[in-house]
């Protein structure tokens, strides 16, 4: 019996050039403190492919690692970016709407500080973690607007050019 | 689910949301910043390759560590550093690491100039200005 390949080759040229895609705008944005589009294109690339997103996820921290070193951060993106997955997963197979994903990104950029200390309950306790969220808070409260208005402004355009991706069979383009 | 009950739910978010927001602003007058007394004015900026960040104050510490010590209690500062056999080696500032992966070390100025000291050995005199930068050794 023939086993269907998890990956197919258009799923791996797409999900390269969305990795390629994630790493471009992480690194646009690097200069302005906790304001990204990772999370927001994270957001639309599992609404459109699904648990496939965790395969985006692994290969853009492992170019982090390359470019910026292996530290703390790294287990931090290993927990927090499938986190979010998951839950777009969930409530995308609910059917939730561009506000319900615009709130979900301000939470998520709110509590991305309190989540990442985790780590740190490990390492110095639970006073080094509290003192370290805390010093973030600001941080925190940066990425939580700016994740929002982000997510307004940019989660629409960028739906419709994912299904317009996703709906490119190599059939059509013939 | 009904329009209606979608609608409420999204509106019960927004509120919790807020909520949020003010009870980490809340906890951050709390914990963070206080306002701080001292017989010598300084200023501290930090140079990350992500982030940036300048402070100011006065401060009664003897060496800079004392100061950074008193910033991390008192404002949205943190470093993180481990003693060497050339003082206090400062690897983190602002959750900014400096790793041997990419060459990177965080380095210390005094008033302009490269620093002589590590932290618990660097002298913080009245209108020092220290920079934290994070810097190629390559």
């Amino acid at each position: 019996m023939n086993k269907k390949p998890l990956l197919s080759v258009r799923d791996v040229a797409v999900l390269g050039i969305m990795t390629a895609v994630l790493e471009a705008a992480k690194l646009a944005l690097d200069f302005l403190p906790n304001v990204e589009l990772v999370t927001l294109l994270l957001m639309v690339y599992t609404i459109f492919y699904g648990g496939k997103t965790l395969i985006v996820v692994l290969a853009f921290t492992l170019i982090e690692c390359f470019t910026k070193g292996i530290h703390v951060w790294v287990i931090m993106y290993l927990y927090m970016w499938p986190l979010l997955i998951l839950i777009v997963y969930l409530a995308n197979k609910r059917g939730a709407g561009h506000l319900f994903y615009c709130i979900l990104a301000a939470f998520y950029g709110l509590f991305f500080g309190l989540f990442c200390s985790i780590p740190y309950l490990f390492i110095g306790g639970i006073s080094m973690a509290f003192t370290w969220w805390i010093a973030g808070i600001p941080y925190d409260l940066v990425h939580c607007i700016s994740n929002f208005i982000l997510c307004l402004i940019l989660f629409r355009p960028l739906c419709a050019v994912m299904r317009r991706v996703k709906e490119m069979s190599p059939q059509k383009r013939r | 689910m009904t329009k209606t009950g979608k609608t409420k739910k999204l509106i019960l978010a927004i509120i919790l949301l807020a909520a949020c927001v003010v009870c980490f602003v809340l906890l951050f007058l709390k914990f963070g910043p206080k306002a701080e007394k001292g017989s010598k004015a300084y200023v501290l900026e930090v140079k990350g390759i992500e982030k940036s960040a300048k402070y100011e104050g006065r401060t009664d510490a003897e060496f800079l560590s004392g100061l950074m010590d008193e910033l991390q209690e008192k404002k949205d500062f943190s470093y993180r550093g481990t003693g060497s056999d050339y003082g206090l080696y400062i690897y983190a500032v602002n959750r900014e690491e400096a790793n041997d992966a990419n060459k990177t070390y965080w380095a210390i100025y005094v008033n302009g100039e490269y620093g002589m000291y590590g932290a618990d050995s660097q002298p913080v005199s009245d209108g020092d200005t220290f920079i934290l930068a994070l810097e190629s050794y390559e």
